[in-house]
């Protein structure tokens, strides 16, 4: 077992919740090079570590924060990662969080923070560099995630502490509820939340005082110097800067046609005008924000001032997925109602993605007449009724009355429950919602909503290749923002330029390819034997398959069987896959996955 | 102003009393070299030039620092840039001098050293002789004698900085002083080259001009409570609803 040089600290806290036990656990510089970190040394870790087959809610699951070799670095905009099995689609679960927390576990010393079992009431970790504690939250269990940041500070009498926090939502192991970061920052995607909240765990303040070890830290700087310069000049990126991904509203409504609306019906949405980023700009946004070391500052933070019920409401968007969801798919036009749905999102700690696609569904489904207003405690949501959408996102957080209960399930399961032709309208891929881009109106993203390991998640890749750059990027711990397009035209070649000087390995290009199709391949391999998922389950829902989108710029496009098999088939081709989509055996070990071989080929 | 002895110019005692119309005052200053900065950016962006490595003239070091609160984004590269300044490149946030802290995950305040003219810091060190001076050529704080400083010990020139700038050593326990990096301050360098499509918070100058007097007197939290309200301006309700 090898020591890592630099950029690593090989250093794993394992958390036993259970009996308040922790361990620290070396990891091999090995396998670090070969899963990089974050998404990839996640899926490893996971299916080493996690007997097959664990209910995702018991105390035998687990979960993992996650950093990259570059978190804590001169390289801008690094996150945090975290990874476990996810309760909402019961396959690989992972989520990226910006803000400054993912710097501050590394620069306390830690690549992987592990939790295991459960603890016997709700506590919060506070980790001060080598020091653990698990600290008493009984008086924050069941407080909001604002409230949560702002007593653990309190508590322990330093507001330098960077803190991850499960609201209301998480507590009630909600199967979509989120981790926040800073109040408005979130760990949105796959129910995290849920997981914590099964291990009575509330939250996590970190903070740390040493710098991350480099074998050359000149040359390093000097590359993380070009890759902070290319973030900050990419022409695309002039308008993020300037309207965050609230901007793209407008652009996916009048030129890409992809604007998601009212549960994906339509992508044309005239009165995005009135919700999207110049609406916003003008009205509501007063600074912006960025995580650290990043040019981009792509958050924007506003405060309500147009008077009426939500006036001095503060709150952080609308981003492009958020707005687009909590917004034209619910078919709002108040920007006062819309902005406190969001805000309240964050506050309980839900996934604005799913929770968009919980409440369009719902709403379609009772116009169709498949539910009555009883199965929602009386509530009548329609389009563009924002108080209505309010009440069901608080019932949805405590699960309380049947709406409640019913809506927590996420569009999958409640479509299973109404039965009948309901399945037509639920928006998932493998479990999970889709986000804002409607893949019929911009092609590309089928692949990262129907290929991509996460299911239904718009941060996988629009193409096998870009797939794979991503899993590197995502195993990295980078935001999409600085190392996604930026990067375009340097890549693989400005991450081995700073990889190699900070770790002393010799990456090339070709490894770098290599390395990225072993992470997906066993992320794939930990969900084919959790989830028994193949070439069936890599597909789009039924309604973008065979509704041609009635209006807008793309009107008459659909995403036909011809461009699923195309999509399929130029997967897994360039993976190594069989046409069933099981990686093959030869790939598996070409790729050193041969522990996973006998999961993976049985027949 | 360099050439006054930092003895002369006490420490008015009104200044506390005083500080509303001062603060006024100081920001309408502010303001104009806000915008003069503004226009006048167009060279390339200062983190990406080489370094030189000559150390400046006596005429072309910077002596004060500024900051403009409501621009800041939070971004830290001013920390960033700091510990890689003071630490061999190492990045490491927790030993820059500089810092910024946020507020209710919706402010972030910049701390700067002010360079006081009467260096609070200076006269509350209680060890004979001193284990502080203020340099009268480059208007930095410095050790005279590594060895007299009391480290963790004493708390004296922390509780006396008005800004709260000052922060320990998490391992030595010494304060940690703004260096002006030699005349160069590596944070306006790093401000203004990630800001340059919204505003530089951090800037430098060489003449003081009664500025920092006034403004040092705000205490992080207090600016943002400033800033909160400027910005967000929370109801008699408070801020959520």
């Amino acid at each position: 077992m090898a020591e890592p040089k630099g950029g690593y600290f090989g250093k794993m806290l394992e958390i036993d919740l259970t009996s308040g036990k922790t361990q620290v656990r070396s990891l091999d510089e090995g396998i670090l090079r070969d899963y990089i970190g974050g998404e990839g040394l996640g899926a490893y870790l996971l299916y080493k570590e996690l007997p097959a087959k664990t209910d995702p809610l018991s105390p035998q699951n687990i979960f993992m924060f996650l950093t990259g070799p570059f978190n804590g670095t001169a390289c801008p905009s690094t996150r945090l990662n975290v990874s476990f099995k996810s309760p909402h689609t019961g396959i690989y679960g992972h989520s990226q969080v910006g803000g400054p927390i993912g710097n501050e576990f590394k620069w306390a010393g830690w690549d992987v923070v592990m939790l295991k079992g459960k603890s016997p009431k709700p506590v919060y970790i506070a980790i001060t560099n080598d020091k653990v504690e698990l600290r008493d939250a009984a008086p924050i269990w069941g407080k909001d995630t604002y409230e949560t940041e702002e007593f653990m500070k309190k508590d322990l009498k330093d507001d330098e502490y960077k803190t991850m926090v499960i609201g209301p939502a998480g507590e009630r192991m909600v199967y979509y509820s989120c981790i926040i970061v800073d109040r408005f920052r979130a760990a949105g995607r796959s129910g995290g939340g849920a997981v914590l909240g099964s291990k009575n765990v509330k939250g996590i303040a970190v903070k740390g005082t040493k710098s991350v070890p480099m074998v050359n830290v000149e040359a390093f700087n000097k590359a993380a110097k070009e890759a902070w310069q290319l973030a900050s000049t990419v022409e695309a990126w002039q308008g993020i800067k300037r309207w965050g991904t609230g901007g793209l509203m407008e652009f996916a409504n009048y030129v890409s046609g992809s604007l998601v609306t009212k549960n994906y019906q339509t992508t044309w949405y005239p009165d995005v005008t009135m919700i999207g980023g110049e609406e916003a700009s003008r009205t509501f946004w007063k600074r912006h924000v960025s995580c650290p070391g990043c040019p981009v500052h792509c958050m924007k933070l506003g405060v309500i001032r147009t008077g009426g019920k939500y006036d001095g409401l503060i709150a952080e968007g609308p981003e492009y997925e958020t707005g687009v969801l909590m917004g034209s798919n619910l078919g709002l036009t108040e920007f006062d109602e819309y902005m406190k749905g969001i805000e309240t999102c964050d506050a309980l700690g839900l996934d604005t993605i799913s929770t968009g696609n919980v409440l369009g569904f719902t709403t379609e489904v009772l116009e169709k007449g498949l539910i009555t207003p009883a199965d929602l405690d009386g509530l009548k949501p329609t389009w563009g009724d924002g108080e209505t959408y309010l009440k069901l996102v608080n019932k949805i957080a405590l699960k309380e009355g049947k709406a409640g209960e019913f809506l927590s399930l996420g569009v999958k399961r409640m479509a299973d429950k109404i039965g009948k032709d309901a399945h037509k309208y639920a928006i998932h891929v493998k479990g999970q919602e889709l986000a804002a881009h409607d893949p019929r109106g911009f092609k590309p993203r089928g692949y990262s909503y129907a290929m991509g390991q996460l299911g239904g998640c718009h941060h996988e890749g629009n193409s096998p290749e870009g797939q794979a750059l991503w899993a590197y990027l995502s195993s990295m711990v980078m935001c999409s923002f600085v190392a996604g397009v930026p990067w375009t035209k340097r890549n693989p070649g400005i991450v081995c330029d700073m990889l190699n000087p900070m770790t002393g390995w010799d990456t090339t290009p070709e490894e770098y390819w290599t390395t990225a199709k072993r992470i997906i391949t066993v992320m794939r391999a930990f969900n084919i034997r959790e989830g028994g998922v193949s070439r069936k389950d890599d597909i789009l829902p039924v309604r973008l398959r065979t509704e041609p989108l009635p209006e807008g710029p793309m009107k008459g496009a659909v995403y036909s069987d011809e461009d699923t098999k195309k999509m399929q088939d130029s997967y897994y081709a360039y993976y190594g896959w069989d046409d069933n989509g099981i990686p093959t055996e030869e790939t598996l070990k070409k790729l050193k996955l041969d522990f996973t071989v006998a999961d993976v080929r049985k027949k | 102003m360099s050439e006054r002895k930092p003895d002369d110019l006490e420490r008015p005692e009104t200044v506390n009393s005083s500080r509303r119309c001062f603060l006024k005052r100081s920001a309408q200053i502010a303001g104009g070299i806000a915008i003069a900065s503004i226009q006048s950016v167009a060279s390339p962006p200062a983190i990406l030039a080489a370094d030189p490595k000559a150390p400046l003239k006596p005429e072309d070091r910077m002596k004060y620092l500024f900051v403009q609160r409501e621009h800041c984004t939070g971004c830290r590269s001013c920390e960033y840039a700091c510990s890689q300044y003071h630490e061999k490149g190492a990045v490491r946030p927790a030993v820059a001098r500089v810092h910024v802290k946020r507020f209710h995950g919706v402010v972030d305040v910049p701390v700067i050293c002010w360079h006081c003219e009467d260096s609070p810091c200076v006269k509350a060190c209680p060890t004979n002789p001193k284990a502080i001076a203020k340099d009268k050529d480059t208007n930095v704080i410095k050790y005279i004698d590594d060895k007299t400083c009391l480290g963790a010990k004493c708390n004296k020139c922390i509780e006396a900085c008005p800004a709260q700038f000052l922060r320990r050593h998490p391992e030595t326990g010494w304060p940690m002083f703004c260096d002006l990096c030699d005349g160069d301050p590596e944070c306006v360098k790093a401000c203004k080259a990630q800001a340059e499509d919204t505003a530089a918070v951090i800037r430098t100058n060489k003449a003081g001009f009664g500025v920092n007097l006034a403004y040092r007197e705000v205490t992080p939290k207090e600016a943002a409570k400033a800033l909160h309200t400027s910005l967000f301006y929370p109801n008699k309700d408070g801020e959520r609803r």
